[in-house]
């Protein structure tokens, strides 16, 4: 609740300083008052508070998924001077656009109501359309915002009509009402109800690009600027996938068994057409989010799992997704900017002429591959155990194929940047401040890969 | 009680009918227009709930504001063509298909599911102002105040758009 306050309070005040041309003091205050609120979110650890009759409820799940959102938001703030370098104009609406959908995303973390979990998805997602569109003289980010705004609110419309139908049965926005409404007939509930039930499912596997709903994502993360697909894969992602879970883990938790098979169809069908795409793809930026569509499948398994454990599992394994996805992305901006594309070829003798960024982008891809000792793969080794130890032992076999698949297109780049033969591409010039953040990236994900059980035993 | 009945029926009939228009309508004019009449008769279905206010702002906001917004972008953009889309056969038929599931299953679930009776809206009360908004500024405060930041943000993003510059 804090947060949210002090995020809006910073967003207004970034808009009041760009409106005043003071460009120098933009990022600055941006990490002062995200490094603000994110000790104002933890400082509420362990006290579970519920404001205004149950709408907002600050408990441990939802802190550490704020957190995670803050921390996305300071990291694409740490390359956000690098990506718009040479822009004159202070920027302050984009910035401010990117604090509203932080905001819209820590209330889709803690929400306690199914209204309040609507205006907080829908704060998102309008930041997002137009982020997306915001290199306006640029086709692709044109087509970009057009093509997610009309999909989207179509999503979005599905998902108020699964709201609506859950309300007419049940009497009640309540999450906890929801649930009890349920236990109270025995789980017999009316086919309205799961009706509804579905139809919000169908929203949410549009917002995680889960597959049959995943047909947005290739050409609106190619489109968008390249800062601006970074943080919408993270942020994005962990805000839906943290609404995702406490939904069905509060509200239609007593339905849970009979939700099982529809879960489980869509996180197989995630998983492996997500890794197939993703290998024919030669643009980077498309195979990323064609990866993300993978990663979103092992999300949608701790969903199907599900026990004590899950909550901390799901929370590790979106810490390190978030790490090496932001990291490869920041490489691939240095990348464009300076080779003017984003297709394999730019990598070839990157280690030789830039050994910290190659390594980055090498440790990166390792990560969501899965490769140990990384974080990546110990967040994947903790996920599958839960669901073996869960009895879905077939759905570990399927993830398991399914990530050896995703070595092969993980590890293009880093083949091309260490092995390739040929002509190796000139140097290219980064400052000692883009080096640093990405060496603190790296160290990140190298640090958390032997810390698994601090993360996970958080929740 | 019964010719409020009979009003409902005949509200119902107009809206679906308007509706249907809006899809089929070969002119965009036409189709704004028939939104119109299914927003109006829409409004009349509140005021049969005893939704006063409900009613009044669904005109005001629907048929009024966003309406107006949608002639003018037709008018101006001169978008009074007759026109096709450009659709292939497989699009159309898969749509048909997908479509037609989606009302099937809504149709039996609405079927099996007894829909209980409503109290004769006339002796409830919520729909009024007063009601309204107590209901609005005490279980609903949250949502309320947070749903100024979205409005902050879409218009944020509307002159960001409007901007001459790159980026």
């Amino acid at each position: 609740m804090k947060a949210i306050l002090a995020l809006t309070i910073l967003a207004v005040l970034i808009m009041f300083f760009g409106v005043r041309k003071m460009k120098k003091v933009l990022l600055p205050l941006l990490f002062v008052g995200l490094t603000f609120t994110m000790i104002l979110n933890v400082m509420d650890w362990n006290t579970s508070v519920h404001y205004f009759n149950e709408m907002f409820i600050a408990d441990n799940f939802s802190i550490a998924f704020s957190s995670i959102l803050i921390l996305i938001g300071i990291l694409i703030f740490m390359f956000a001077n690098i990506y718009y370098k040479g822009v004159e104009r202070p920027l302050e609406d984009i910035y401010a656009l990117i604090l509203f959908a932080l905001i819209g995303g820590i209330v889709m973390a803690s929400f306690g109501n199914l209204i309040l979990f609507f205006v907080g998805l829908e704060t998102l997602s309008i930041s997002f359309y137009v982020l997306a569109g915001s290199k306006k003289f640029d086709i692709a980010s044109n087509e970009a915002a057009m093509k997610y705004f009309l999909t989207g609110s179509f999503a979005t419309g599905f998902l108020l009509f699964g709201i609506a139908l859950v309300y007419g049965v049940s009497g009640s926005f309540n999450l906890e009402a929801i649930n009890s409404y349920v236990i109270a007939n025995n789980g017999s509930v009316p086919m309205l109800f799961i009706t509804g039930m579905l139809l919000i499912f169908v929203g949410m596997s549009f917002k995680i690009a889960a597959v049959p709903f995943h047909f947005w994502s290739p050409d609106v993360y190619t489109g968008s600027p390249t800062l601006i697909t970074a943080f919408m894969t993270t942020a994005g992602k962990v805000a839906s996938i943290a609404a995702f879970y406490r939904l069905i883990s509060i509200a239609f938790i007593s339905l849970h068994a009979e939700l099982v098979p529809t879960l489980a169809v869509i996180s197989v069908a995630t998983i492996i057409i997500g890794n197939l795409s993703a290998v024919y793809q030669d643009n980077l930026k498309r195979m990323f989010a064609y990866s993300g569509v993978a990663q979103s499948g092992y999300l949608l398994m701790v969903m199907i799992v599900l026990g004590p454990k899950s909550a901390g599992i799901l929370l590790f394994f979106v810490l390190s997704y978030v790490i090496a996805t932001i990291t490869a992305f920041a490489v691939l901006m240095l990348i464009r900017e300076e080779r003017g594309t984003f297709f394999i070829p730019a990598f070839r003798g990157l280690a030789k002429n830039n050994p910290v960024e190659a390594f980055a982008m090498a440790i990166a891809m390792m990560s969501l591959a899965g490769i140990p000792p990384l974080a990546g793969f110990m967040a994947k080794y903790n996920l599958f155990a839960l669901a073996a130890e869960g009895g879905y032992t077939w759905l570990v076999v399927v993830a398991i194929i399914g990530s050896m698949i995703s070595i092969y297109f993980y590890f293009k780049p880093i083949l091309a940047s260490y092995f390739s033969e040929g002509e190796p591409q000139h140097k290219i010039e980064s400052s000692i401040n883009f080096k640093f953040n990405i060496i603190l990236c790296t160290i990140l994900m190298i640090v958390l890969g032997f810390l698994p059980k601090l993360i996970i035993n958080l929740l | 009680m019964i010719f409020s009945k009979y009003l409902f029926f005949i509200l119902s009939f107009i809206a679906i009918y308007a509706a249907l228009k809006v899809l089929i309508s070969k002119k965009p004019m036409h189709s704004v227009l028939y939104l119109t009449l299914a927003f109006f008769a829409i409004g009349g279905h509140y005021i049969l709930l005893n939704a006063q206010f409900l009613a009044v702002v669904h005109i005001i906001v629907y048929a009024g504001a966003i309406m107006v917004l949608f002639i003018y972008t037709v008018m101006l953009l001169n978008l009074n063509i007759q026109g096709e889309f450009p659709k292939t056969r497989l699009t159309a038929i898969a749509s048909a298909i997908a479509g037609g599931l989606l009302l099937t299953v809504l149709i039996a679930v609405f079927r099996t599911y007894d829909l209980k009776m409503a109290a004769d809206p006339s002796l409830n009360q919520i729909g009024l102002v007063k009601n309204l908004g107590k209901v609005l500024f005490e279980e609903y405060y949250l949502p309320f105040e947070l749903s100024s930041i979205l409005f902050l943000a879409a218009m944020v993003g509307a002159v960001m758009l409007g901007k001459k510059d790159i980026y």
